[in-house]
């Protein structure tokens, strides 16, 4: 569909609006609208004609029946902590902030389940089901902010990647609303359930662009009983990469598998003092969770192939407080890169385990093509990758030279047999290489299936299943 | 390896949404450009918890800001009048925020500009006015002339500050402090701080009146305000000036014993308490620890889950925005009635008087529990010989 088909916002819309989730809860004025023109993502902004804060999933049905009546857009916003442009209203129409629907429903320690309404933050859900001895897994670097809804839009990560999995390993069931404005239920509190197709994993990283998600149901794990954490430093990034792939094929499967390069090693350095290695090619993290015993061994193990596969140092925590300290490292890089410049771009790719070390040396070669400072961390366990420029927008082009190292760095990604998007989303920022990943023939597909839910094209366009805009 | 040719794609014209664009010359460029918009500040902002609604978060009016000076949006846009007002100015975005965005200084430059001659509240003009006036506060003082000192300023000995607020409503805070800082004067010429200046879009008046308190109080300064702790080191310097617990943590302090109270058993129990941070002290001075270190000396200690967040004082917010000032405070006064405790301890006496009436119609329906400031409980407790 062309932006000319677009309906207008006018004011019989707004006053529809006013009516179906009261005055109070639609805005308008300009600078309403502007404090949404942003998401998380640098480099991005576009504003929407109107805001709208539903309180319940009658309610959105409602909106996107009359949105799809009127053909005007709806992007659906949590709490906009996206990283890839994916709330963001590029073809205006009406921005859906479900943050007011923020209510945990239930947290059932003997199904092992929590029900929770789609602007509970990730933190929030994971404190309501840790008083009750329960884990909720996925730990987007963002769970204080995002919403579980969010999370579930872009199926979001985390640290536990490699042994938990990310969160549409933990999305049991789905309330969502269709932009003709049916409201579904897909799954439920089971763990086995094969009737039909598996919607609930469809919608579960379709970044809002086939239905609004009003209501998820959780499965939850036993807290562990303990944690602990050891951090071991190599020359290259190579070198990293043999001793991890030398601790899994022992057997063990980390909880905890992270990795700084060298820039980041000394950005967190000059930042935080914690006296890291400044020469180190690579720092690495590794910890465990679960049985004292086990985590016990498992530290012990995954220390000693680090020595023999060459690392410089390793050191391991002997208690929590002491992996906590250890842990800061990786907490702090991107607080130590973020004050290098005002522009901070936090990337994220993903390449098969093995060729970490060749995607970081191919990053570090584009960023110096395009004379942009980039420097990278993740997830060695899982292969995804955060390469994050840093740059000063008011420096010339270089906002634009950095977008075209990216550019770069997403079709090396592709050459390795990896992702544009480990955990963030496509967005509208990734969007013009989802093609490249995916292929003509799976493209077409996606758009099929966005026209089956969403026939006038209304959800969230300019991203996966439609046009760029 | 094989290297297939890599084809950049034609990326679109950058937006960054008025990041960077400095047209009207209101905020320190370097200050506005700092924030990259991660959102990490929203869960800890009071306004975003009572809203949940992106314009009343500390990014969203950063974004507000950043129109504001690229000349987007108009100053007189409402949705600015309205934020520049409805912020609490407790800073607690600062503590967690992963770019070090100094949101304080941005929020006073956004009210010198909002707040310009006659834009702003005119309850926020008349209160600037008024404690500028030594004459008024020394009148205060006279009713209540038992907290300052006579004679001539003394540079040799520590100063308490009288504060202007505090000289009038909460004398005996004052006196308590002198008690407890041997030597120490409280001399009745001093003026305002100029806290409530600058937080009231008037920096510059702010600044100079922190200037002249520090040559009317040569040598340290001793406040028993967490408010006017921060915007005074701000401009003399922390050597200068010295919260209360900050001074007695680092003068090594110790009580004579606990205080004790008679339980519902009849037998003699440590009474029980927990403090409400002054927001300014916390996240503008980092002092937290010490007001703690304290009360466990004297008091069996229990932490309030929102012991950090903002009660809803805020300075003059309380009486520009009564309103906004008890939604904030509502949810605090559940978890002081739950801690089941016999004093709530403030550290500044904006948060005391807040606190003080925000009790009274629990205590009108039986409540026992009493707002204190840190002081008055310290000195019952009894400085020990060194």
């Amino acid at each position: 569909m062309s932006t000319a088909d677009w309906g207008v916002v006018d004011d019989e819309i707004v006053g529809r609006l006013r009516d179906i989730v009261g005055p109070e809860h639609v805005k308008v004025d300009d600078g309403a609208v502007a404090a949404f023109a942003r998401d998380a993502t640098p480099l991005y902004a576009a504003r929407p004609d109107v805001v709208v804060m539903p309180g319940s999933a009658a309610e959105v049905a409602e909106i996107l029946r009359l949105a799809t009546r009127a053909r005007v857009p709806v992007v659906p916003r949590g709490a906009g902590s996206n990283l890839a442009a994916g709330t963001l209203a590029e073809a205006g129409g009406i921005v859906l902030v479900l943050t007011r629907m923020d209510r945990i429903v239930e947290v059932n320690a003997d199904e092992l389940l929590a029900v929770v309404q789609t602007g509970v933050t990730t933190a929030e859900l994971a404190a309501a089901a840790a008083a009750d001895g329960l884990l909720y897994v996925p730990d987007p670097g963002s769970k204080t902010v995002s919403t579980v809804g969010g999370n579930v839009a872009t199926c979001a990560g985390g640290l536990r990647g490699l042994k938990y999995g990310v969160t549409r390993n933990y999305v049991l069931g789905l309330e969502a609303v269709l932009p003709t404005g049916e409201i579904i239920r897909t799954g439920g509190r089971l763990w086995k359930d094969v009737a039909g197709y598996d919607l609930t994993r469809l919608l579960t990283g379709s970044e809002g662009t086939l239905a609004v998600i009003t209501e998820v149901t959780v499965a939850l794990v036993p807290m562990p009983a303990t944690s602990r954490t050891g951090v071991a430093y190599f020359d290259s990034l190579a070198t990293a990469g043999r001793a991890v792939a030398q601790v899994i094929a022992d057997g063990v499967v980390p909880a905890t598998l992270e990795f700084l390069d060298n820039k980041c090693i000394n950005a967190v350095e000059d930042f935080a003092g914690l006296g890291l290695d400044r020469t180190a090619g690579a720092l690495l993290l590794f910890g465990d969770d679960g049985a004292p015993d086990v985590v016990e061994q498992n530290l012990e193990r995954m220390a000693r192939t680090c020595e023999k596969q060459g690392a410089s140092g390793v050191t391991m925590a002997r208690e929590v407080a002491e992996s906590e300290a250890l842990l800061a490292a990786r907490r702090c890089a991107l607080p130590a890169l973020a004050r290098l410049a005002p522009v901070t771009v936090l990337e994220d790719v993903g390449v098969p385990r093995p060729r970490i070390a060749d995607m970081v040396a191919r990053i570090d070669d584009i960023a110096e093509r395009h004379g942009i400072s980039v420097a990278t961390f993740g997830h060695a366990g899982d292969g995804n990758l955060h390469p994050t420029a840093v740059l000063d927008p008011s420096d010339g082009d270089a906002a634009e030279r950095t977008k075209a190292a990216i550019g770069e760095i997403f079709s090396a990604a592709i050459e390795l047999g990896g992702t544009i998007t480990g955990e963030h989303g496509v967005g509208a920022a990734k969007l013009p290489w989802l093609q490249d990943r995916l292929g003509a023939e799976q493209m077409a597909l996606l758009s099929r299936i966005k026209t089956a839910f969403d026939p006038a094209g209304i959800l969230n366009p300019g991203k996966t299943g439609s046009q760029e805009l | 390896m094989s290297e297939l040719p890599i084809v950049p794609q034609v990326p679109r014209p950058v937006d960054a949404g008025d990041h960077g664009v400095h047209r009207r010359g209101i905020f320190d460029p370097e200050l506005l450009d700092r924030c990259i918009s991660c959102g990490f500040c929203l869960p800890v902002c009071p306004t975003y918890a009572l809203d949940k609604d992106e314009q009343s978060s500390p990014r969203g009016r950063i974004t507000l800001m950043r129109a504001l000076e690229s000349g987007r949006l108009e100053p007189d846009d409402p949705t600015l009048q309205h934020e520049a007002s409805y912020c609490l100015g407790c800073r607690a975005c600062e503590t967690v925020c992963p770019a070090g965005v100094e949101y304080g200084p941005m929020l006073e430059q956004w009210r010198d500009h909002q707040w310009r001659a006659g834009h702003g509240p005119a309850l926020a003009r008349w209160l600037r006015w008024a404690v500028a006036r030594r004459r008024m506060l020394q009148l205060s003082g006279l009713v209540r002339r038992f907290a300052r000192t006579r004679g001539p300023v003394r540079d040799d000995v520590a100063h308490v500050m009288l504060g202007c607020a505090e000289r009038a409503l909460f004398p005996a805070v004052s006196q308590a402090a002198r008690a407890l800082v041997p030597g120490a004067d409280a001399p009745a010429d001093q003026g305002c701080c100029g806290a409530l200046h600058a937080h009231n879009g008037d920096s510059a008046g702010g600044r100079e009146m922190a200037l002249r308190l520090g040559r009317d109080l040569p040598g340290t300064i001793v406040t028993t305000s967490g408010g006017c702790a921060a915007h005074v080191a701000e401009h003399l310097g922390r050597d200068r000036l010295v919260e209360i617990s900050d001074y007695l943590v680092r003068t090594g302090w110790k009580p004579a014993g606990r205080l004790m109270t008679r339980g519902a058993d009849g037998r003699p129990r440590p009474i029980r308490v927990t403090l409400q941070d002054s927001c300014h002290l916390r996240n503008g001075l980092g002092v937290h620890r010490q007001p703690r270190e304290l009360l466990e000396q004297i008091a069996e200690y229990v932490e309030l889950p929102s012991a950090a967040s903002c009660c809803g004082a805020a300075g003059s917010y309380s009486i520009l925005r009564p309103r906004d000032s008890k939604r904030v405070l509502a949810p605090k006064l559940d978890e002081i009635m739950a801690a089941e405790v016999d004093y709530v301890v403030a550290v500044n006496p904006g948060c005391l008087l807040q606190l003080k009436q925000g009790l009274l119609p629990r205590r009108a329906r039986g409540a026992k529990v009493k707002a204190v400031h840190l002081v008055e409980l310290l000195v019952r407790a009894g400085s020990r010989a060194e």
